[in-house]
């Protein structure tokens, strides 16, 4: 079995005054730099088995069980990358690991160099690097958004000082003497009470969490998982004017100041009826697109707070990919994946915007997107999303024969990394979009001079005995899981106790 | 399923219309999982909740126009209007003490308790309709509800931006444990989404027996660029503050411990100007 590529980002500068290409790629716990001009591998890197994880991983990811369990054996698997990014000025990259470690690259001179780590609290779920090209913003599984310098200051030991505002939560880990929280006067549950006796006997805060040792600061929060970040800036009265955009699985799009005003939420984006996975601006306009758990994409007037219509990925379009999916499915490894038994919900995994040149000339763009485990992308023209309601909005369904995992574009050329597992298939296509005269379909076409391009990436061996279904499973479609589990209302309402477990131990507490 | 289920049994068998419920039969658990998902139900927006259920009083005649639809969806069109906007909320309100207290005070202010305890939020429901018969002929109580609700997640899709005058916060969940204390009411991210749904002027009041929470609240608010804190002075001529300390739940229960209770309250700013 090969291992497909998860994560591809596309570099194009032009350093002294040439024009150069290149793809980076990330497949496992490995990243790729190829030269696209040249079609040759430049640079591999890989994550080593971090020796400092086990020792500082900071807290068990969900923060929810006790200290103890955290003794388990220290992970023996490189970790693998689950974001990439590449700063507007190209000049680095950032990947971050699902060891919660945010990695920054230098590309230059066709190197790529590692030149920082920085461990998260949490495992962080979004990053993007500001038009500074000086700023990383990064969401994490816990809801927060922080900001750290893209190039990490050389004080890099000193203790932090609460420069912001929003920073001195963190600060009363300073405090070395014993003190209860709370006294016998204090009225008390029995947990409560309980948690009291614990502390009594305690002689000091050991539990404490250490502050982070470099410098960041906590932009904004929300008290559940974020799935998508991003940064748009608007001109308002000759000013730019910054803004954070922040999507979670609890249905919300927040839109907030950019910093430094990060703490004024100007409002949300509401109507979704599941959880929200990815988002979309598009350029040029104060539209953007959201997708989730739910077969239609939002258009918004994001500037507006106001929806301006919905995008119904049809059944046929949504049904016929899934007996697809499943066919593939069973011809790449002869097993039924989760696919089937979750057959009916469309997760959106990816949106991006791609060049799709006007049948006329001059260049359109188009809005591509997959669904999770669907061997297809859609393509919908962007002047389109713009529509007013009622009038339909062409979907052009892309087939790809194997499910897309991610999209960089490369000039014109769209290329699609692709969950191709056995041996020998190709991890990659690349296709090229164009807009159909006057009927806002888009057509497509292989691009393989492209495809030969990057002919060295699919036969860079990434063979792995160890390598099963289900731990690629696990990596490459985790969006499907943001769906929230319903169907236990009836014990809700039965139950005085909501559903959340342990309840009804210490009924009494009340009153 | 034994126990819950005699206990709404019970419910039923020992109430009869009209009749104020029983505190006995609906006590739950104190403390709920902030981060689970709840089998919650909760407006996918401020627009698409339907009020009228819950001051069904305050219902207008729907207004024929089609053109302020702020939203133009047209699917919230079916949705009763109420002609005013909740602006006083009480987030973990428990068995309602304050709403009640405060209710005959502000009887033009809708009032809105949000609780994430069910058989809680019931029994407030309960007592609101109980106490709307018994006051039939002054009208009172039609001023206060109760939804169950997960204020942390979910306080934007109840109520718009600069909506609510004043935001109660009384004796929360304290949430000890070092590891627990993002599962607190207030943090400095919360704070930003309480400053959103307040209206610039609006007040914040915060109460608790346990000090160091007091402190942990006072301390994030008072980090937040969005709300300033409001003086020993004032707060001693607020009657809410008053009503707050007496009249709650837990306040009484501190009351009989001879705990200490600490008020801190906290104004809305106007946002600042952007850069």
């Amino acid at each position: 079995m090969q291992h497909p590529y998860q994560c591809i980002a596309a570099i194009e500068s032009t350093a002294q005054g040439q024009a150069s290409s290149h793809l980076l790629a990330a497949c496992g716990h490995r990243l790729v730099l190829v030269d696209v001009n040249d079609s040759k591998i430049i640079t591999e890197w890989f994550s080593a088995i971090s020796t400092t994880n086990t020792a500082e991983a900071p807290e068990n990811d969900d923060g929810e069980r006790p200290k103890k369990k955290q003794k388990t054996v220290p992970p023996v698997k490189p970790a693998n990358i689950i974001k990439l990014t590449v700063s507007p000025d190209q000049a680095h990259a950032v990947a971050v690991t699902d060891d919660k470690y945010v990695r920054v690259f230098t590309i230059g001179n066709g190197k790529l160099e590692e030149i920082s780590q920085r461990c998260m609290p949490k495992r962080p779920c979004a990053v993007q690097v500001l038009p500074d090209n000086a700023t990383i913003i990064c969401g994490d599984k816990f809801g927060d958004v922080y900001s750290l310098p893209l190039l990490p200051t050389a004080s890099e030991d000193v203790p932090m000082v609460a420069d912001t505002a929003l920073e001195s939560a963190t600060l009363e880990a300073d405090e070395p003497a014993f003190k209860p929280s709370a006294t016998n006067l204090t009225v008390h549950t029995k947990r409560n009470r309980k948690a009291l006796e614990a502390q009594m006997q305690q002689k000091a805060f050991s539990a404490k969490k250490e502050p982070l040792k470099f410098d960041h600061k906590l932009l904004l929060g929300h008290v559940s998982m974020l799935t998508g970040v991003a940064y748009a800036s608007r001109n308002v009265d000759g000013r730019d004017r910054g803004y954070i955009i922040t999507a979670d699985r609890d249905e919300h799009i927040r839109i907030s100041r950019g910093p430094p005003q990060s703490h004024v939420i100007e409002g949300y984006c509401l109507g979704h009826k599941e959880f929200v996975s990815k988002l979309c601006l598009i350029p040029g306009t104060d539209l953007s697109v959201s997708g989730g758990g739910e077969n239609e994409l939002y258009v918004w007037d994001w500037p507006a707070f106001t929806l301006k219509r919905k995008i119904h990925l049809t059944d046929e379009v949504v049904n016929t990919g899934e007996s697809n999916a499943e066919a593939s499915r069973q011809a790449d490894d002869g097993t039924m994946s989760q696919a089937d038994s979750s057959k009916k919900d469309v997760a959106v995994s990816g949106m991006w915007i791609v060049p799709c040149p006007a049948a006329h000339g001059g260049t359109e763009t188009a809005l591509v997107v997959a669904i999770e485990r669907l061997p297809m992308l859609l393509a919908i023209p962007v002047n389109q999303l713009g529509l007013p309601r009622g009038q339909d909005v062409n979907i052009t369904t892309i087939d790809l024969g194997h499910a897309p995992l991610d999209l960089a574009c490369i000039g014109d050329s769209v290329v699609v990394s692709l969950d191709a597992r056995e041996e020998g298939q190709s991890r990659f296509q690349a296709i090229k979009l164009q807009e159909v005269q006057e009927q806002g379909m888009i057509g497509n076409v292989r691009d393989g001079e492209m495809e030969k391009r990057l002919a060295c990436l699919n036969s860079y061996p990434t063979a792995d005995a160890s390598l099963d279904g289900k731990t690629l499973d696990d990596l490459l479609y985790n969006v499907g899981n943001l769906r929230k589990r319903r169907g236990w209302g009836d014990s809700a309402k039965e139950g005085d106790d909501g559903p959340d477990g342990d309840a009804g131990v210490d009924d009494v507490a009340e009153d | 399923m034994a126990g819950p289920a005699k206990k709404r049994q019970k419910r039923e068998d020992n109430r009869q219309e009209g009749q104020m419920p029983q505190k006995k039969f609906y006590r739950q658990r104190a403390h709920a999982n902030p981060f689970s998902d709840h089998d919650l139900t909760y407006p996918s927006c401020p627009a698409a909740m339907d009020w009228s259920q819950h001051f069904p009083a305050f219902t207008v005649a729907k207004a024929v126009s089609s053109t302020d639809a702020l939203d133009n969806d047209h699917e919230h069109e079916n949705i009763q209007q109420i002609s005013q906007q909740v602006a006083v909320a009480d987030i973990g309100c428990g068995f309602g003490g304050l709403l009640f207290a405060l209710a005959p005070k502000m009887p033009k202010t809708l009032i809105l308790g949000l609780e994430i305890r069910t058989s809680v939020t019931e029994f407030v429901q309960e007592k609101a309709k109980a106490l709307r018969n018994q006051n039939g002929d002054s009208g009172l109580y039609q001023n206060v509800s109760c939804i169950r609700a997960n204020t942390m997640k979910f306080l934007p899709n109840f109520f718009t931006k600069g909506q609510l005058e004043k935001i109660f916060l009384c004796f929360p969940d304290p949430h000890f444990k070092a590891r627990k204390h993002k599962a607190r009411i207030v943090s400095t991210t919360l704070a930003s989404e309480y400053a959103y749904v307040m209206k610039p002027g609006g007040n914040v009041y915060t109460i608790t027996d346990v000090e160091d929470l007091h402190l942990w609240m006072a301390e994030h608010f008072e980090a937040h660029p969005s709300f300033e804190r409001v003086s020993d002075e004032e707060l001693e001529r607020d009657e809410c503050v008053q009503t707050m300390r007496t009249e709650t739940e837990e306040g009484k229960k501190v009351e009989r411990n001879n705990g200490t209770k600490y008020v801190v309250v906290f104004r809305r700013l106007e946002d600042p100007p952007w850069p």
